[in-house]
């Protein structure tokens, strides 16, 4: 059986402030003036994002993603469960991912909380994936970076055991100390959601998440290194005993898609450069707070050269992120390549992008929900059903 | 002019460098937040002492302990260390910024261990009309503007390039750095347990130390029990060492008694 047989559209949103501030090296996170923040324009934001997202829902997205990130323009959602709490009371069918808070951000036990209230007022409809969080939430959040790696397991070991314990318990670690742990809602779902790891790549974390039986979703990274960081990911869950499916990775791409492609990259290539250059840009320092990064991974960073987003070219970006602009033909092709390449049948799409304008996405959400998923979702390929 | 003999040692199970020169009393040094350079500033303190300067882990060639996130587990570190240099009799100790911190810890929890004490602007203390720099926050471009005042010395640091050997060096000293004190570069504990330090103490700063300012100096004095000496620097920075040979000879005279 193909991955294309069972696959699965999960609309993902990064709600950015688009009104970027110029000329600054270190881009628009952390030390971004907050001045700059207009609550009028946010309120505005906030209104169309929600509405493209509850459009996908109607539109039969089989799900609904959202994220989080602090003291940036990238992001307006500091909190995803707020975003999460909002979607759950405008949709009806599409599963709702908080992917997610940073666990170490907050106290694990308020998570495990936060996300079981999500996944009952949902009927069940919650999908979580865990990130260790971006370099940058460290200089805003009152936390050692140089610990994170811990301080993110033993906060995943407080929110399993609150979850999948009978409380109330105790818990006593590094980090954390409860008398009692004993949550209350507990999830809808059992024995919890389906729960993910996010990573950039990092060996251990890809490993953490083979070896916990959890799925494993990468940031955007070029895709040779994903296809490796797979590959290990599903190496090493099969020798801790998992086995690991198409649902266990999920890949993510930037698709936008018009009547025709020249109409496709006039309408969508600047909005997707804006996101790299501008959004994404970020300086080395606030990118790599000291410990964040092991030391071997800063040096193979190093020694491949420094990524400077705001220099990157179009072609550069097509080549090493899964970035495609075309008719629902050419977008629906290039979505089974990747799905089958990665074998993974949960495809995150950003089809909201950089300072992309709301009809922009409105038409770019409708077209591939009408016109690119329906090819998908017939898409057996002849030579598939031969081998079958 | 004598040279360091490095060596190493395990203490708790982990292996760490010792530079040590010249014979006589031992006079232990307690390095801050950077070992790369190396200490040949400190030479002429090994002229009728036996200078000790051990590298902390997670510095330098002294291998990392993750074991250590607070000041203190240095100090506990450092008095398994004396045990293992069989530095029995009390010792001088000289602390410089994170050094100093150590070592006023070390005075306070371990006070029969130390003869004489001399700290180079110490890091620590909360002052929060002249507080010190973050480090973490510090572009790593301007960092050594931070560093020294003297534009020569100054000159001298920022020529040459900078490997990638180097920036992963780095790299892991700011990180053992931020297991300590990421959260925050002063303990609020420090002011009340400073008046614990009773031996003859020296404080020494750089009059243009962007990082701990010289305006810190005062306070130390007047917390410590010793009513501490104090000796500032005109045109120099926070590697007051490395900028001044009058550093060492200031700390010299001390040791030997002299005011």
């Amino acid at each position: 059986m193909s991955v294309l047989d069972r696959l699965q559209f999960y609309l993902m949103h990064f709600m950015p402030y688009p009104d970027v501030v110029p000329d600054r090296p270190q881009g628009q996170w952390v030390d971004i003036p907050n001045t700059h923040f207009d609550p009028e324009k946010g309120h505005k934001l906030y209104k169309d994002y929600l509405d493209e997202l509850v459009l996908g829902d109607a539109l039969g997205y089989d799900a609904l993603v959202v994220n989080e990130h602090h003291s940036t323009f990238y992001s307006l959602m500091p909190s995803c469960s707020i975003i999460a709490g909002a979607l759950i009371a405008r949709t009806r069918q599409a599963r709702i991912c908080v992917f997610g808070t940073p666990i170490t951000l907050t106290y694990p036990h308020r998570l495990a909380e936060e996300y079981a209230m999500l996944d009952v007022m949902s009927g069940g409809r919650l999908e979580c994936a865990f990130p260790l969080g971006t370099g940058m939430e460290y200089w805003v959040n009152p936390l050692n970076p140089s610990h994170a790696r811990e301080r993110f397991r033993e906060s995943m070991d407080v929110l399993m055991q609150a979850w999948t314990q009978p409380g109330p318990t105790r818990f006593d670690g590094e980090f954390y100390h409860y008398k009692y742990l004993n949550p209350f809602p507990l999830p809808y779902q059992k024995p919890h959601p389906k729960i993910y790891v996010v990573g950039s790549g990092t060996e251990d974390t890809v490993q953490y998440a083979a070896e916990k039986g959890f799925g494993y979703s990468q940031v955007f990274t070029p895709i040779a290194a994903q296809l490796k960081s797979f590959e290990n990911y599903r190496a090493t869950a099969a020798k801790h005993g998992h086995t690991p499916d198409s649902e266990s990775i999920i890949i993510s791409a930037i698709p936008y898609v018009a009547e025709t492609e020249a109409k496709a990259i006039e309408e969508g290539r600047d909005h997707i450069l804006f996101y790299f250059k501008n959004l994404l840009r970020t300086s080395d320092q606030m990118n790599s707070p000291p410990g964040y990064l092991p030391a071997d991974r800063l040096r193979r960073r190093l020694e491949a050269g420094v990524f400077q987003s705001s220099e990157i070219t179009w072609e550069a970006l097509t080549s090493v992120y899964r970035t495609v602009l075309g008719t629902p033909d050419q977008v629906a092709e290039r979505i089974a390549f990747w799905c089958e390449q990665a074998q993974s049948s949960r495809i995150v799409v950003h089809l909201h992008t950089g300072d992309m304008p709301h009809w922009k996405a409105v038409k770019n959400i409708t077209l591939f929900a009408e016109e690119v998923i329906p090819r998908l979702r017939r898409k057996v390929s002849p030579k598939l059903k031969a081998a079958e | 002019m004598t040279q360091f003999h490095k060596s190493d040692i395990v203490v708790d199970g982990v292996r760490v460098q010792v530079f040590q020169a010249g014979e006589g009393k031992p006079l232990v040094y307690f390095h801050g937040a950077g070992a790369a350079r190396g200490f040949d500033e400190l030479l002429p303190l090994a002229q009728g002492h036996r200078l000790i300067v051990p590298i902390h882990p997670g510095f330098g060639g002294s291998d990392d302990d993750l074991r250590i996130n607070t000041v203190l587990d240095y100090v506990v570190h450092y008095a398994t260390l004396f045990d293992q240099l069989g530095l029995g009799e009390p010792v001088d100790l000289v602390g410089h910024s994170l050094g100093g911190w150590i070592a006023s810890l070390f005075a306070i929890f371990q006070g029969h261990r130390v003869r004489r004490l001399a700290l180079a602007c110490p890091a620590g203390l909360r002052v929060p009309e002249h507080p010190s720099a973050d480090l973490f926050m510090i572009p790593p471009d301007k960092l050594p503007s931070y560093l020294v005042a003297a534009p020569a010395v100054l000159a001298a640091m920022t020529t040459g390039e900078v490997t990638v050997d180097m920036k992963v060096a780095r790299y892991r000293e700011i990180t053992s750095l931020a297991r300590v004190i990421w959260e925050r570069n002063y303990d609020p504990k420090l002011d009340r347990w400073l008046k614990r330090i009773a031996q003859p103490t020296l404080i020494l700063w750089g009059e243009q130390d962007r990082v701990i300012p010289v305006q810190q100096a005062r306070q130390w004095a007047d917390r410590l029990a010793s009513e501490p000496q104090v000796t500032t620097f005109d045109g120099v920075g926070h590697l007051v060492f490395v900028e001044t040979s009058g550093a060492t000879r200031r700390v010299a005279s001390f040791l030997n008694g002299g005011s």
